[in-house]
């Protein structure tokens, strides 16, 4: 009910964000050269991908409910997308944006979401502090994921980016940066929640979710360390710990350690972009520890390009590690009265069906940006994956007859525009 | 046939370069009554990446762009960023789509450019050697 009511307050305050962006007066014209109140732009990309798994679907997000392999031969679902964003300069401090993006979502539609919706304050060029909803910068690439256009890649590499599911969080951020030298410093520390909703029909919610990051940059050298913490519920799975929760003390010491209820996710990252113009080289890696059972989990990836001209080929690797736990002897059925034995039997394969299909895999990619006009690039990607012995990867929607520990390739076309 | 196309790949390696060096005729220039004397390369392209947002004196900086498209703008990216027009693009993309920041305003061309130099002794900006004159100085170090 508090959720629901909190929820109503967020979208009145969204709502009101923008009516007072398009309603207020345009006369306030800055005295420089095109200087303007308010500035428009749009970003898009539309993809298809193909999959050579046909019994289970390959999806970009955490968040879509379906893909390319079983749903669609070629899903124009897993890249697509398409977004607007109005930013406002109400003073030369104070300023507003909201962005809004339709995409495949959770339940299937394209409905617009709201991605970004806050309120700036600039107090110096080098410190700012913003209300409302942000992006986590978990990744070099987390904010800017979604204009593709900014990427070398059809998409960020899979394995480090479903580490942790990227996503807004409502309530802020401060962004204070140094100069040193040549050596620019960026701190950004950030503190909200985030309610999203899963295709499997339940909700993740996180609560005192904060984050701590600092970008540094050096001519072509770009550096990024994260931290991030909060405590997370996923509605789905706590339903399933509850019925552990009837097994009495073995069934409590069960739920204790996996039951995804208010549990704290940690979360560490780092990386490095190193890109003088010709070419580049990425290096990301970071881990996590979800204290339930979801597990711990480490990745790193490697992408490599070089620009000749209107093309840049890359090159990229990137390694998935589930490093829990993937099975569990879960409740002792011989103690447990004959009545009891065919319930506990269920639980305990659920149990180690979800610990089971923690995604732990590696992919080659090869692929080519080609910057056909200008504001509009054409990709194309190539994504060669081995799935570990008993692990379905970062697949989804698993059909009976699907084997683990695989090879799956992908093939992938997408034009990505910005405007 | 190995030595004579890596011999190739060099010369043509050689001729991109020498090539920049040689279009590289645009320079940065601030007003001649700015406080501002000189800048180096990297500085002058921090400005103008939006890394950096003001002089080393602690004077606010007001960097001015050519028209998109333009020639001198493309030859001035190239020769102080390393960056191509998509490669620009894509940098400010990142960072107005993530509420960070605007790129800079931009004037239609070179006298437009002077004229607004000579309005702000704060503003910074770029023009081919030919439309430098007496209002404004050049930054070379």
């Amino acid at each position: 009910m508090l959720r629901i009511i909190a929820q109503r307050a967020q979208r009145r305050a969204i709502c009101s964000l923008v009516a007072a962006m398009l309603g207020s007066p345009l006369a306030y014209a800055a005295d420089e050269p095109g200087a303007s109140m308010l500035s428009l732009s749009a970003f898009g990309t539309l993809g298809i991908v193909h999959s050579s798994e046909d019994r289970a679907d390959f999806t970009s997000d955490l968040f879509k409910p379906n893909g390319a392999g079983y749903t669609h031969a070629w899903s124009p679902d897993v890249d697509s997308r398409i977004g607007a964003q109005i930013i406002a300069n109400f003073t030369p401090q104070l300023s507003g944006m909201v962005q809004a993006i339709s995409e495949q979502n959770y339940d299937g539609s394209f409905t617009p979401h709201v991605e970004w919706a806050n309120l700036k304050y600039q107090f110096t060029p080098d410190a700012s502090v913003r209300f409302g909803r942000i992006v986590l910068p978990n990744f070099l690439f987390s904010q800017s994921r979604n204009v593709a256009y900014t990427n070398p890649w059809v998409r960020p590499p899979r394995e480090l980016y479903s580490l942790v599911p990227v996503d807004s969080s409502d309530g802020g951020d401060f962004s204070y940066t140094l100069h040193s030298g040549r050596v620019n410093q960026t701190w950004v520390g950030t503190y909200g929640v985030t309610n999203s909703k899963k295709p499997n029909g339940g909700t993740g919610n996180t609560r005192r979710l904060w984050s701590i990051s600092d970008t540094i940059e050096s001519g072509s050298l770009t550096a990024h360390l994260s931290y991030q913490q909060g405590n997370l519920t996923l509605s789905k799975l706590h339903t399933l710990f509850g019925a552990f929760r009837r097994f009495g003390a073995q069934g409590d010491a069960l739920a204790d350690t996996y039951d995804p209820f208010n549990r704290r996710l940690t979360f560490f990252g780092a990386g490095a972009m190193y890109d003088p113009g010709s070419w580049f080289l990425i290096g990301e890696w970071g881990t996590t520890d979800f204290h339930s059972v979801l597990g711990k989990n480490t990745a790193w990836y490697a992408s490599s390009g070089y620009r000749l001209a209107k093309l840049t080929p890359y090159l990229t690797y990137g390694q998935l590690r589930a490093t829990s736990d993937r099975s569990d002897p879960g409740l002792n059925v011989s103690s447990l009265p004959p009545a009891l034995s065919g319930p506990a039997f269920g639980l305990n394969a659920a149990l180690n069906s979800i610990l089971g299909s923690m995604a732990d895999q590696k992919t080659v990619s090869i692929g080519t940006r080609w910057d056909v006009l200008k504001d509009v690039d054409l990709k194309v990607q190539y994504d060669h994956t081995r799935l570990s012995a008993g692990s379905p990867g970062t697949l989804i929607n698993l059909q009976p007859g699907f084997q683990t520990g695989g090879t799956v390739n992908l093939f992938s076309i997408a034009i990505d525009f910005v405007w | 046939m190995r030595i004579p196309s890596l011999l190739a790949t060099v010369a043509f390696v050689l001729l991109i370069v020498g090539g920049n060096v040689a279009a590289a005729d645009v320079v940065a220039v601030v007003s001649s009554a700015s406080a501002i004397t000189e800048l180096s390369k990297a500085q002058v392209s921090e400005i103008f990446l939006g890394r950096v947002s003001r002089f080393p004196n602690g004077a606010l900086a007001v960097p001015i762009d050519q028209a998109e498209g333009s020639q001198a703008r493309d030859e001035f990216y190239f020769a102080y960023t390393g960056k191509s027009p998509a490669q620009l693009k894509a940098h400010w993309a990142k960072i107005v789509f993530t509420g960070r920041g605007q790129p800079p305003k931009s004037a239609p061309n070179s006298s437009e450019i002077r004229r607004l130099l000579a309005a702000n002794p704060q503003a910074i900006g770029y023009l081919e050697r030919s439309a430098v004159d007496g209002s404004v100085r050049v930054l070379e170090r």
